[in-house]
């Protein structure tokens, strides 16, 4: 996309997403326009300069020559930073989404990510069928992976067993600022996650139990959408002051989930063949056990986004089959 | 209770249609000269003629207009000998005017198509039997051709160079006063005059000259635009300047009058001859834009705070120092979203908007379709 030209008058450029064309052509009402959102995703805020000796008419200036692109026709593209109304304007802290990343004496519990080059090129890794759980986890198909990092897609929905390794994002002030005894603020507690994954690939399960999340809609580039609400068990949970996590302020709540492998991943090559990269590429020593072993994998990541205060992380994904 | 969107009420949405005009210029050297015809194309079927804007092998190329000749079996014309000698293409020609009066004057009671009628009133008077048809293309006409604007000059003297007896043709007080009895929609009477006021310029209540209809963006131009126009002489503008061609019989080989020319040429050669003696169109067209307005009102208190990572440094506002600093954030995006939170439409400023709980902002979003 183009950047637009911003030497005149401001001007808007609108244009339909393909969700929104495609809603249209079916002509069965599903396009109607009911609320809106503004963004800013393309600012950079570390270039406000609150503290300019040349006076405040001199803080924002970089932020306001941004150039901004055209607009993008795909739905998953735009949008990506909200902007946020909150009735108060005393805020000094907002909640972020941090992914849990355990410190040694939680990695029994299987929050950690798997390092890829030992260099902190942190993933977490699916494997998306039995033959490669057993590569990885020597014959135990049933159970749990025992390598940090490594979620047994396989066996992840409903198959007797699976891994107890599992995704977790904590919400709170990351702050030690604030005492982490505090409650958040009412109004800032997210009790709702919007997440976004490629539905060719996988879908969502819980943490807790063998059982899938309820799909929302997936829409025309096969972005699958889960609304997780307090209410889903195994995937929403608040945290209390006590609660171990690594956000260092007071404690909002957290989502954890697992992944299980979709049936073309278990089943065909295709998709590694297509998205992914294909062939005796081996990733790396991905445990003792494995070494020598090569893997088919494809690379792609989850969007998980606060529904009340819109703050969004990626978590990296690779998906992995033994070649 | 912080929020990421805001509701669109009943007033914050309207529906409005308006027109927008396009000036579209047809100059004579797009239709014959500049690229050498290379922009044209006929057909093996030989019935009508095809004009671009650009040589039209090339991929860059636009079909502009068509061209095409004809006349009722009711004509004069249609009692010559329909030999290939003689008389080339004159079932076709025929075939053509049937199938443009079909469809843009309809059948009359009894079923049979009718002919073009020089005033519009199909019940009587004189009719057009040997016709030019210029159909312009839906990327030329849009939704239609704008009513009063249709302008076209041809040469009818005996030397192109010159542009010598160069005739206007109008659809004057169109605006005013036009025709709805056609099963193609609204058509206007052209009218024409002299274009280098060596005579009367075209009038209202002058030389008829042949029909516009604006919807179907077609011009059915009388053929005896060439033959009797005020001042001229008939048969006047039947010689071709050098290796152009004009108006002749290609039975013979010898330059000829116009209705021997429709006689006696294929089609290709009369609008071939056409083209060489058209200087200029040029018309405005009209496109119905039917569009929603999305009035994104944003408050005072609404939209200070971000979701962007680079907001935060260790959850900390990095535009604050103080919890009493007001807030700010700056707006680049609109999102446009259905009930179940799919993003159907967004919109783009051109520049960053600041927002700050010191001003409000309208927002106003147009989706044409």
């Amino acid at each position: 996309m183009a950047f637009l030209d911003n030497s005149g008058d401001i001007i808007l450029d609108a244009v339909l997403t393909d969700t929104g064309r495609m809603r249209l052509a079916k002509g069965d009402g599903s396009f109607k326009i009911t609320k809106f959102a503004l963004a800013d995703d393309e600012i950079n805020y570390s270039l406000y300069d609150k503290n300019n000796p040349s006076g405040s008419t001199f803080y924002d200036l970089q932020i306001l020559q941004t150039p901004v692109l055209e607009a993008f026709t795909n739905n998953a593209s735009s949008v990506k930073s909200k902007l946020l109304s909150i009735s108060r304007d005393d805020l000094l802290y907002l909640p972020v989404i941090k992914l849990y990343a355990p410190t040694t004496s939680d990695n029994a519990a299987g929050y950690e990510q798997f390092d890829l080059t030992g260099a902190g090129e942190n993933t977490f890794i699916v494997a998306v069928d039995d033959t490669t759980v057993k590569a990885i986890n020597g014959t135990d198909l049933a159970n749990s992976v025992s390598t940090a990092g490594i979620l047994n897609g396989s066996r992840a929905a409903g198959q007797g067993g699976g891994s107890s390794a599992k995704i977790r994002v904590d919400q709170g002030l990351d702050t030690t600022d604030i005492s982490e005894e505090l409650n958040i603020d009412p109004d800032l507690l997210e009790t709702q996650y919007l997440v976004e994954m490629d539905n060719r690939l996988g879908f969502l399960v819980s943490a807790a139990t063998p059982t899938s999340a309820d799909l929302s809609f997936v829409d025309d580039d096969n972005i699958a959408t889960y609304y997780l609400t307090q209410g889903d068990t195994g995937f929403v949970t608040i945290m209390s002051p006590s609660y171990t996590t690594n956000v260092s302020g007071p404690h909002g709540s957290n989502l954890a989930f697992r992944i299980a492998s979709s049936i073309v991943l278990k089943t065909n090559n295709y998709l590694f063949n297509v998205l992914g990269t294909a062939g005796s590429q081996a990733i790396g020593s991905m445990d003792g056990s494995t070494a020598g072993q090569t893997y088919r994998f494809i690379d792609t990541f989850i969007a998980i986004t606060g529904i009340t205060t819109g703050y969004r992380i990626e978590v990296p994904i690779r998906y992995v089959k033994q070649i | 209770m912080a929020s990421t969107f805001k509701t669109l009420l009943n007033n914050d949405v309207i529906s409005t249609r308006s027109m927008l005009h396009e000036a579209i210029p047809l100059t004579g050297t797009i239709v014959s000269g500049t690229y050498a015809d290379n922009n044209i194309k006929n057909f093996s079927h030989g019935m009508f003629q095809s004009i671009y804007d650009y040589p039209y092998l090339s991929s860059s190329a636009n079909h502009v207009v068509d061209l095409t000749v004809g006349f009722s079996p009711n004509s004069s014309l249609s009692a010559s000998s329909p030999t290939v000698a003689l008389n080339p293409q004159q079932a076709k020609k025929i075939n053509i005017y049937n199938q443009m009066a079909q469809v843009l004057v309809g059948y009359d009671v009894t079923g049979n198509v009718r002919q073009f009628d020089q005033d519009g009133n199909l019940a009587g008077g004189t009719k057009l039997k040997e016709c030019i048809f210029i159909n312009f293309s839906r990327l030329l006409n849009k939704d239609e051709i704008k009513k009063a604007s249709f302008s076209m000059t041809v040469v009818t003297g005996t030397s192109l160079v010159i542009l010598e007896d160069p005739v206007l043709i109008q659809d004057l007080g169109a605006l005013t006063s036009y025709k709805v009895n056609s099963p193609a929609g609204e058509y206007g009477l052209l009218f024409s005059g002299s274009a280098d006021g060596t005579g009367p310029g075209p009038d209202a209540s002058g030389k008829p000259a042949g029909l516009i209809f604006y919807q179907a963006g077609i011009c059915v131009l009388t053929a005896s635009v060439f033959s009797s126009i005020a001042g001229a002489t008939a048969g006047r503008c039947v010689s071709r300047f050098s290796s152009r061609p004009g108006w002749h019989d290609s039975g013979s080989g010898n330059v000829s009058t116009i209705s021997k020319a429709l006689t006696g040429s294929y089609i290709s050669s009369s609008c071939d001859a056409f083209r060489n003696r058209l200087v200029n169109i040029s018309f405005n067209n009209t496109t119905e834009l039917n569009s929603t307005i999305y009035f994104c009102r944003v408050n005072n208190n609404e939209f200070n705070y971000s979701s962007n990572p680079t907001y935060l440094s260790s959850s900390k506002l990095v535009i604050k120092n103080n919890p009493s600093d007001t807030p700010v954030s700056y707006i680049t995006t609109i999102g446009l979203y259905s009930a179940d939170n799919e993003l159907l439409a967004t919109a783009k400023l051109s520049e960053p908007l600041k927002k700050t709980p010191d001003n409000e902002l309208t927002l106003r979003v147009r989706l044409d379709y």
